[in-house]
Protein backbone atom coordinates (compact mmCIF):
# COMPACT_ATOMS: atom_id res chain seq x y z
CA UNK A 1 0.00 0.00 0.00
CA UNK A 2 1.37 3.27 -0.88
CA UNK A 3 -0.32 6.73 0.33
CA UNK A 4 -1.33 9.07 -2.47
CA UNK A 5 1.22 11.95 -3.09
CA UNK A 6 -0.87 15.11 -2.36
CA UNK A 7 0.69 18.45 -1.54
CA UNK A 8 -0.27 19.21 1.91
CA UNK A 9 -1.70 23.30 2.23
CA UNK A 10 -1.22 24.18 5.58
CA UNK A 11 -4.59 25.27 7.04
CA UNK A 12 -2.95 28.57 8.19
CA UNK A 13 -0.54 30.72 6.14
CA UNK A 14 2.76 31.48 7.77
CA UNK A 15 2.01 35.11 9.47
CA UNK A 16 -1.84 35.40 8.58
CA UNK A 17 -3.44 36.53 11.73
CA UNK A 18 -7.31 36.13 11.80
CA UNK A 19 -6.56 36.96 15.58
CA UNK A 20 -6.71 40.86 15.07
CA UNK A 21 -10.48 40.20 13.57
CA UNK A 22 -11.67 38.06 16.10
CA UNK A 23 -10.00 40.52 18.91
CA UNK A 24 -12.67 42.96 17.36
CA UNK A 25 -15.17 41.06 17.85
CA UNK A 26 -14.91 40.02 21.47
CA UNK A 27 -14.42 43.49 22.23
CA UNK A 28 -17.61 44.85 20.79
CA UNK A 29 -18.91 41.90 23.24
CA UNK A 30 -17.51 42.60 26.29
CA UNK A 31 -18.30 46.73 25.59
CA UNK A 32 -21.41 46.41 24.32
CA UNK A 33 -22.98 42.88 24.47
CA UNK A 34 -22.83 42.99 20.61
CA UNK A 35 -25.08 40.53 19.64
CA UNK A 36 -23.70 40.52 16.28
CA UNK A 37 -20.54 40.19 16.80
CA UNK A 38 -21.27 37.63 19.01
CA UNK A 39 -22.74 35.44 16.19
CA UNK A 40 -20.03 36.23 13.90
CA UNK A 41 -17.52 34.72 16.33
CA UNK A 42 -19.81 31.99 17.11
CA UNK A 43 -19.87 31.31 13.01
CA UNK A 44 -16.18 31.17 12.96
CA UNK A 45 -15.69 28.47 15.76
CA UNK A 46 -18.90 26.61 15.18
CA UNK A 47 -17.35 24.25 12.66
CA UNK A 48 -13.95 23.80 13.54
CA UNK A 49 -15.25 23.07 17.60
CA UNK A 50 -17.24 20.60 15.62
CA UNK A 51 -14.78 18.44 14.22
CA UNK A 52 -12.04 18.82 16.82
CA UNK A 53 -14.91 17.47 19.36
CA UNK A 54 -15.70 14.63 17.37
CA UNK A 55 -12.29 14.00 16.61
CA UNK A 56 -11.90 13.54 20.94
CA UNK A 57 -14.87 11.20 20.65
CA UNK A 58 -17.40 13.54 22.38
CA UNK A 59 -20.89 11.92 21.92
CA UNK A 60 -22.45 13.33 19.01
CA UNK A 61 -25.40 14.51 21.53
CA UNK A 62 -23.03 16.98 23.59
CA UNK A 63 -20.95 18.31 20.81
CA UNK A 64 -23.62 21.56 20.63
CA UNK A 65 -23.57 21.37 24.65
CA UNK A 66 -20.21 22.02 24.65
CA UNK A 67 -19.97 24.43 22.00
CA UNK A 68 -22.72 26.48 23.72
CA UNK A 69 -21.08 26.45 26.98
CA UNK A 70 -17.32 26.84 25.82
CA UNK A 71 -19.51 29.96 24.59
CA UNK A 72 -21.26 30.73 27.44
CA UNK A 73 -17.96 31.43 29.11
CA UNK A 74 -16.93 33.83 26.17
CA UNK A 75 -20.03 35.80 26.07
CA UNK A 76 -19.56 36.20 30.19
CA UNK A 77 -15.91 36.24 30.35
CA UNK A 78 -14.79 38.66 27.31
CA UNK A 79 -13.96 41.93 29.12
CA UNK A 80 -11.74 39.10 30.92
CA UNK A 81 -9.39 38.24 28.28
CA UNK A 82 -5.87 40.18 28.49
CA UNK A 83 -4.88 38.79 25.32
CA UNK A 84 -1.80 37.20 26.69
CA UNK A 85 -2.69 34.32 24.04
CA UNK A 86 -3.81 33.89 20.95
CA UNK A 87 -7.96 34.21 20.91
CA UNK A 88 -8.11 30.91 19.27
CA UNK A 89 -6.05 28.97 21.78
CA UNK A 90 -8.37 30.85 24.56
CA UNK A 91 -11.56 29.51 22.71
CA UNK A 92 -10.30 26.45 21.92
CA UNK A 93 -8.52 25.68 25.52
CA UNK A 94 -12.03 26.31 26.93
CA UNK A 95 -13.65 23.77 24.71
CA UNK A 96 -11.28 21.62 25.34
CA UNK A 97 -11.26 21.36 29.12
CA UNK A 98 -15.76 21.38 28.66
CA UNK A 99 -15.09 18.58 26.70
CA UNK A 100 -12.75 16.57 29.23
CA UNK A 101 -15.40 17.17 31.96
CA UNK A 102 -18.19 15.80 29.06
CA UNK A 103 -16.54 12.46 28.60
CA UNK A 104 -15.87 12.04 32.07
CA UNK A 105 -19.53 12.33 32.61
CA UNK A 106 -20.45 10.06 29.96
CA UNK A 107 -17.70 7.86 30.93
CA UNK A 108 -16.38 7.40 27.58
CA UNK A 109 -12.60 5.50 27.24
CA UNK A 110 -11.82 7.97 24.52
CA UNK A 111 -9.14 5.04 22.95
CA UNK A 112 -10.54 2.07 21.17
CA UNK A 113 -9.90 -1.40 23.19
CA UNK A 114 -10.67 -3.38 20.26
CA UNK A 115 -7.90 -5.22 18.35
CA UNK A 116 -6.73 -3.62 15.33
CA UNK A 117 -9.11 -4.54 12.09
CA UNK A 118 -7.60 -4.80 8.82
CA UNK A 119 -10.86 -6.43 7.50
CA UNK A 120 -12.85 -2.83 7.70
CA UNK A 121 -10.41 -1.05 5.29
CA UNK A 122 -12.72 -1.66 1.88
CA UNK A 123 -11.03 -3.75 -0.49
CA UNK A 124 -13.21 -2.75 -3.46
CA UNK A 125 -12.13 0.66 -3.46
CA UNK A 126 -9.84 1.81 -6.23
CA UNK A 127 -9.24 5.23 -4.77
CA UNK A 128 -6.02 5.48 -3.21
CA UNK A 129 -6.66 8.56 -0.65
CA UNK A 130 -10.06 7.28 0.92
CA UNK A 131 -8.34 3.61 1.57
CA UNK A 132 -5.30 5.63 3.32
CA UNK A 133 -7.64 7.49 4.78
CA UNK A 134 -9.60 4.33 5.75
CA UNK A 135 -6.53 3.26 7.88
CA UNK A 136 -5.53 6.34 9.19
CA UNK A 137 -8.83 6.75 10.99
CA UNK A 138 -8.50 3.27 12.40
CA UNK A 139 -5.03 4.17 13.44
CA UNK A 140 -6.31 7.57 15.18
CA UNK A 141 -8.69 5.18 17.17
CA UNK A 142 -5.52 4.25 18.69
CA UNK A 143 -4.08 7.59 19.93
CA UNK A 144 -4.87 8.65 23.59
CA UNK A 145 -7.14 11.73 23.16
CA UNK A 146 -4.10 14.22 23.99
CA UNK A 147 -1.72 12.90 20.95
CA UNK A 148 -5.26 12.78 18.59
CA UNK A 149 -5.61 16.45 20.31
CA UNK A 150 -2.14 17.17 19.31
CA UNK A 151 -2.30 15.86 15.80
CA UNK A 152 -5.53 17.81 14.72
CA UNK A 153 -4.66 21.15 16.07
CA UNK A 154 -1.40 20.77 14.18
CA UNK A 155 -2.63 19.50 10.74
CA UNK A 156 -5.47 20.40 10.89
CA UNK A 157 -6.34 23.98 12.25
CA UNK A 158 -2.76 24.65 11.94
CA UNK A 159 -1.16 25.75 15.29
CA UNK A 160 1.92 26.08 16.11
CA UNK A 161 3.79 23.93 19.20
CA UNK A 162 3.59 26.65 21.38
CA UNK A 163 -0.34 27.38 20.41
CA UNK A 164 -1.01 23.93 20.77
CA UNK A 165 0.70 23.73 24.41
CA UNK A 166 -1.61 26.41 25.46
CA UNK A 167 -4.38 25.00 24.60
CA UNK A 168 -3.64 21.69 25.93
CA UNK A 169 -2.50 23.38 28.93
CA UNK A 170 0.98 21.55 28.97
CA UNK A 171 4.61 22.59 28.51
CA UNK A 172 6.20 22.77 25.21
CA UNK A 173 8.08 19.50 25.60
CA UNK A 174 4.59 17.55 26.27
CA UNK A 175 3.38 18.28 23.03
CA UNK A 176 6.40 17.37 21.47
CA UNK A 177 7.00 14.16 23.24
CA UNK A 178 2.64 13.61 22.53
CA UNK A 179 3.29 14.13 19.08
CA UNK A 180 6.62 12.12 18.63
CA UNK A 181 4.54 9.10 20.19
CA UNK A 182 1.46 9.67 17.78
CA UNK A 183 3.62 9.06 15.08
CA UNK A 184 5.46 6.48 15.88
CA UNK A 185 2.06 4.85 16.66
CA UNK A 186 0.53 5.19 13.24
CA UNK A 187 3.58 4.03 11.65
CA UNK A 188 2.72 1.05 13.57
CA UNK A 189 -0.52 0.98 12.03
CA UNK A 190 0.20 2.21 8.36
CA UNK A 191 2.32 0.23 6.68
CA UNK A 192 2.78 3.00 3.84
CA UNK A 193 4.07 5.82 6.84
CA UNK A 194 6.48 2.80 8.24
CA UNK A 195 8.05 2.75 4.72
CA UNK A 196 8.58 6.42 3.60
CA UNK A 197 10.96 7.01 6.51
CA UNK A 198 12.48 4.02 6.52
CA UNK A 199 15.98 5.37 5.03
CA UNK A 200 18.70 6.63 7.01
CA UNK A 201 20.80 9.66 6.07
CA UNK B 1 27.06 35.63 21.78
CA UNK B 2 25.38 33.95 18.59
CA UNK B 3 22.06 32.18 19.62
CA UNK B 4 22.31 28.08 19.77
CA UNK B 5 22.06 26.38 16.80
CA UNK B 6 21.09 22.90 18.19
CA UNK B 7 20.99 21.11 14.35
CA UNK B 8 20.63 17.08 16.23
CA UNK B 9 18.69 14.85 14.56
CA UNK B 10 16.72 13.99 17.53
CA UNK B 11 15.56 17.96 17.99
CA UNK B 12 14.92 18.38 14.02
CA UNK B 13 12.77 15.02 14.34
CA UNK B 14 10.69 16.42 16.85
CA UNK B 15 9.80 20.02 14.87
CA UNK B 16 9.03 18.22 12.19
CA UNK B 17 5.27 18.59 11.94
CA UNK B 18 5.70 22.44 12.61
CA UNK B 19 8.00 22.57 9.49
CA UNK B 20 4.94 20.13 7.89
CA UNK B 21 2.31 23.06 8.50
CA UNK B 22 4.69 25.85 8.03
CA UNK B 23 3.99 26.77 11.80
CA UNK B 24 7.83 26.62 13.05
CA UNK B 25 9.20 30.03 14.24
CA UNK B 26 12.02 31.36 11.64
CA UNK B 27 14.49 30.51 14.01
CA UNK B 28 13.84 26.99 13.93
CA UNK B 29 13.25 26.81 10.38
CA UNK B 30 16.21 27.87 9.03
CA UNK B 31 18.64 25.29 11.37
CA UNK B 32 15.90 22.40 10.86
CA UNK B 33 15.46 22.93 7.30
CA UNK B 34 19.51 22.59 6.86
CA UNK B 35 19.43 19.13 8.74
CA UNK B 36 16.56 18.07 6.54
CA UNK B 37 18.20 19.13 3.66
CA UNK B 38 20.91 16.45 4.33
CA UNK B 39 18.98 13.77 6.10
CA UNK B 40 17.27 11.37 4.02
CA UNK B 41 15.44 10.25 7.70
CA UNK B 42 13.94 13.37 8.20
CA UNK B 43 13.09 14.44 4.33
CA UNK B 44 11.19 10.73 4.38
CA UNK B 45 9.55 11.97 7.81
CA UNK B 46 8.72 15.18 6.57
CA UNK B 47 7.31 13.92 3.36
CA UNK B 48 4.95 11.09 5.64
CA UNK B 49 3.85 14.02 7.63
CA UNK B 50 2.57 16.16 5.10
CA UNK B 51 0.41 13.28 3.90
CA UNK B 52 -0.84 12.09 7.49
CA UNK B 53 -1.70 16.24 7.35
CA UNK B 54 -3.90 15.95 4.26
CA UNK B 55 -5.25 12.40 5.42
CA UNK B 56 -6.14 14.08 8.74
CA UNK B 57 -7.88 17.34 7.26
CA UNK B 58 -9.94 15.28 5.01
CA UNK B 59 -11.04 12.87 7.20
CA UNK B 60 -14.53 12.08 6.54
CA UNK B 61 -14.59 8.87 8.39
CA UNK B 62 -18.26 7.46 10.26
CA UNK B 63 -16.73 8.83 13.65
CA UNK B 64 -16.20 12.18 12.16
CA UNK B 65 -19.27 12.69 9.90
CA UNK B 66 -22.50 13.53 11.60
CA UNK B 67 -21.46 16.09 13.36
CA UNK B 68 -23.30 19.27 13.76
CA UNK B 69 -23.41 19.68 10.06
CA UNK B 70 -25.24 17.30 7.51
CA UNK B 71 -21.97 17.08 5.40
CA UNK B 72 -18.72 15.94 6.89
CA UNK B 73 -17.82 18.94 9.35
CA UNK B 74 -19.42 21.50 7.01
CA UNK B 75 -22.44 22.66 8.89
CA UNK B 76 -25.10 23.86 7.39
CA UNK B 77 -26.30 27.13 8.14
CA UNK B 78 -29.65 25.56 9.52
CA UNK B 79 -27.97 23.61 12.16
CA UNK B 80 -25.29 26.63 12.88
CA UNK B 81 -28.21 29.00 13.25
CA UNK B 82 -29.87 26.03 15.37
CA UNK B 83 -27.49 25.77 18.04
CA UNK B 84 -26.93 29.19 18.40
CA UNK B 85 -30.46 29.72 18.96
CA UNK B 86 -30.29 27.56 21.96
CA UNK B 87 -27.51 29.59 23.34
CA UNK B 88 -29.25 32.88 23.02
CA UNK B 89 -32.42 31.97 24.57
CA UNK B 90 -30.46 30.60 27.60
CA UNK B 91 -28.52 34.03 27.78
CA UNK B 92 -31.82 35.83 27.49
CA UNK B 93 -33.32 33.54 30.45
CA UNK B 94 -30.09 34.18 32.20
CA UNK B 95 -30.24 38.20 31.16
CA UNK B 96 -34.24 38.31 31.08
CA UNK B 97 -34.17 40.04 35.14
CA UNK B 98 -32.38 42.94 34.06
CA UNK B 99 -32.08 42.94 29.96
CA UNK B 100 -31.82 46.54 29.91
CA UNK B 101 -28.36 46.56 31.47
CA UNK B 102 -26.83 44.36 29.08
CA UNK B 103 -27.58 46.31 26.30
CA UNK B 104 -28.33 43.43 23.70
CA UNK B 105 -32.81 44.11 24.07
CA UNK B 106 -31.86 47.72 23.44
CA UNK B 107 -29.66 47.53 20.86
CA UNK B 108 -31.33 44.27 19.10
CA UNK B 109 -34.25 45.69 17.44
CA UNK B 110 -32.28 47.37 14.07
CA UNK B 111 -30.38 43.62 14.13
CA UNK B 112 -33.56 41.50 13.94
CA UNK B 113 -32.98 38.61 11.96
CA UNK B 114 -35.53 38.07 9.25
CA UNK B 115 -36.18 34.53 10.87
CA UNK B 116 -37.25 36.39 13.95
CA UNK B 117 -39.35 39.03 11.95
CA UNK B 118 -41.10 36.41 10.09
CA UNK B 119 -41.76 34.24 13.42
CA UNK B 120 -42.96 37.25 14.67
CA UNK B 121 -45.10 38.43 11.60
CA UNK B 122 -46.41 34.56 11.61
CA UNK B 123 -47.28 34.45 15.34
CA UNK B 124 -49.14 37.72 14.99
CA UNK B 125 -50.90 35.95 12.02
CA UNK B 126 -51.60 32.98 14.21
CA UNK B 127 -53.04 35.19 17.03
CA UNK B 128 -55.62 36.25 14.28
CA UNK B 129 -56.12 32.63 13.66
CA UNK B 130 -56.58 31.04 16.54
CA UNK B 131 -59.07 34.00 17.65
CA UNK B 132 -61.25 33.16 14.46
CA UNK B 133 -61.14 29.32 15.65
CA UNK B 134 -62.33 30.40 18.85
CA UNK B 135 -59.43 30.57 20.67
CA UNK B 136 -59.84 32.96 23.09
CA UNK B 137 -56.58 32.93 25.03
CA UNK B 138 -55.44 36.09 23.13
CA UNK B 139 -58.32 38.20 23.85
CA UNK B 140 -58.15 40.63 27.10
CA UNK B 141 -60.91 41.16 29.28
CA UNK B 142 -63.35 43.14 26.94
CA UNK B 143 -62.75 40.43 24.22
CA UNK B 144 -60.79 42.49 21.83
CA UNK B 145 -58.05 40.60 20.01
CA UNK B 146 -54.31 41.47 21.06
CA UNK B 147 -51.37 40.99 18.99
CA UNK B 148 -48.34 38.93 20.58
CA UNK B 149 -46.47 41.51 20.69
CA UNK B 150 -48.88 43.77 22.90
CA UNK B 151 -49.28 41.36 25.68
CA UNK B 152 -47.92 42.18 28.64
CA UNK B 153 -44.54 39.80 29.51
CA UNK B 154 -45.38 39.43 33.20
CA UNK B 155 -49.15 38.57 32.87
CA UNK B 156 -48.57 34.26 33.58
CA UNK B 157 -51.53 33.57 35.19
CA UNK B 158 -51.11 29.30 34.37
CA UNK B 159 -47.44 27.62 33.97
CA UNK B 160 -45.94 28.48 31.19
CA UNK B 161 -43.23 27.55 29.04
CA UNK B 162 -40.29 29.53 26.83
CA UNK B 163 -39.76 28.35 23.23
CA UNK B 164 -37.60 29.11 20.09
CA UNK B 165 -39.35 27.57 17.35
CA UNK B 166 -37.02 26.12 14.41
CA UNK B 167 -37.03 28.90 11.23
CA UNK B 168 -38.02 26.12 8.90
CA UNK B 169 -41.00 25.41 10.83
CA UNK B 170 -44.55 26.38 9.16
CA UNK B 171 -47.18 28.48 10.51
CA UNK B 172 -49.20 25.08 10.59
CA UNK B 173 -46.84 23.18 11.76
CA UNK B 174 -46.63 25.84 14.75
CA UNK B 175 -50.19 26.06 15.03
CA UNK B 176 -50.46 21.92 15.54
CA UNK B 177 -47.80 21.97 17.97
CA UNK B 178 -49.32 24.37 20.27
CA UNK B 179 -53.03 23.18 20.22
CA UNK B 180 -51.32 19.65 20.86
CA UNK B 181 -49.62 20.65 23.61
CA UNK B 182 -53.14 22.76 24.75
CA UNK B 183 -50.26 25.55 24.83
CA UNK B 184 -51.72 30.02 24.77
CA UNK B 185 -48.61 32.35 23.47
CA UNK B 186 -48.93 35.10 25.76
CA UNK B 187 -45.76 36.95 24.96
CA UNK B 188 -42.83 37.34 22.26
CA UNK B 189 -40.85 37.52 20.29
CA UNK B 190 -38.19 37.92 22.22
CA UNK B 191 -35.04 38.91 21.33
CA UNK B 192 -34.06 35.55 19.96
CA UNK B 193 -37.35 34.51 18.57
CA UNK B 194 -38.35 33.32 21.69
CA UNK B 195 -42.20 33.31 22.73
CA UNK B 196 -43.48 32.78 25.95
CA UNK B 197 -46.60 29.95 26.01
CA UNK B 198 -49.17 29.37 29.01
CA UNK B 199 -50.66 25.63 29.45
CA UNK B 200 -54.31 25.98 29.51
CA UNK B 201 -56.35 25.18 32.47
CA UNK B 202 -57.54 21.69 31.14
CA UNK B 203 -53.78 20.36 30.41
CA UNK B 204 -53.02 21.50 33.75
CA UNK B 205 -55.99 19.73 35.42
CA UNK B 206 -54.83 16.64 33.68
CA UNK B 207 -51.65 16.03 34.98
CA UNK B 208 -49.24 18.48 32.78
CA UNK B 209 -46.36 20.91 33.87
CA UNK B 210 -44.34 23.64 32.84
CA UNK B 211 -41.28 20.74 32.79
CA UNK B 212 -43.64 18.14 31.07
CA UNK B 213 -44.56 19.97 28.38
CA UNK B 214 -40.82 21.95 27.86
CA UNK B 215 -39.48 18.39 28.51
CA UNK B 216 -41.78 16.96 24.95
CA UNK B 217 -40.91 20.12 22.84
CA UNK B 218 -37.60 20.31 22.95
CA UNK B 219 -37.37 16.43 21.49
CA UNK B 220 -39.56 18.12 18.64
CA UNK B 221 -37.84 19.01 15.76
CA UNK B 222 -39.52 21.87 15.07
CA UNK B 223 -38.77 23.70 18.38
CA UNK B 224 -34.56 24.74 18.77
CA UNK B 225 -35.34 25.53 22.99
CA UNK B 226 -37.51 24.86 25.22
CA UNK B 227 -38.00 25.47 29.12
CA UNK B 228 -40.14 26.02 32.18
CA UNK B 229 -40.31 29.78 32.64
CA UNK B 230 -40.28 29.95 36.57
CA UNK B 231 -43.12 31.44 38.04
Amino acid sequence: MALKSVEFQSPRAPGASPDASERELLERIARSKDQAAFRTLYGSYYQRLSRLLARMSVRREDIEEVINDTFWVVWTKAGEFRGASQLSTWIIGIAYRRALNALRRAKIRPVSDEPFDEDSISVMSTDAAETDGQWLALGLTRLPVEQRMALELTYTLGHSCEEVAAILDCPVNTVKTRLFRARETLKQVLPALAGMSGEKS
Amino acid sequence: MSARIPDTHAEAWALLPWLANGRLPASDREWVEAHVAHCAECRGELDAQRKVATQISRDTSPDMAGTPGSTGYGSTGNDEQRSFNKLWARIEASEGAAPSASGVAGGFSSRTSRTVRWLAAAVVVQGFGLALFGFNALRDNAGEIVTVAEVPAQRLNAPAVRVVFAPEASMATINTLLTHQELSIVSGPGTSGNFTAELSAKAVASGASADSVAAVLSKDPNVTFAQPVAR
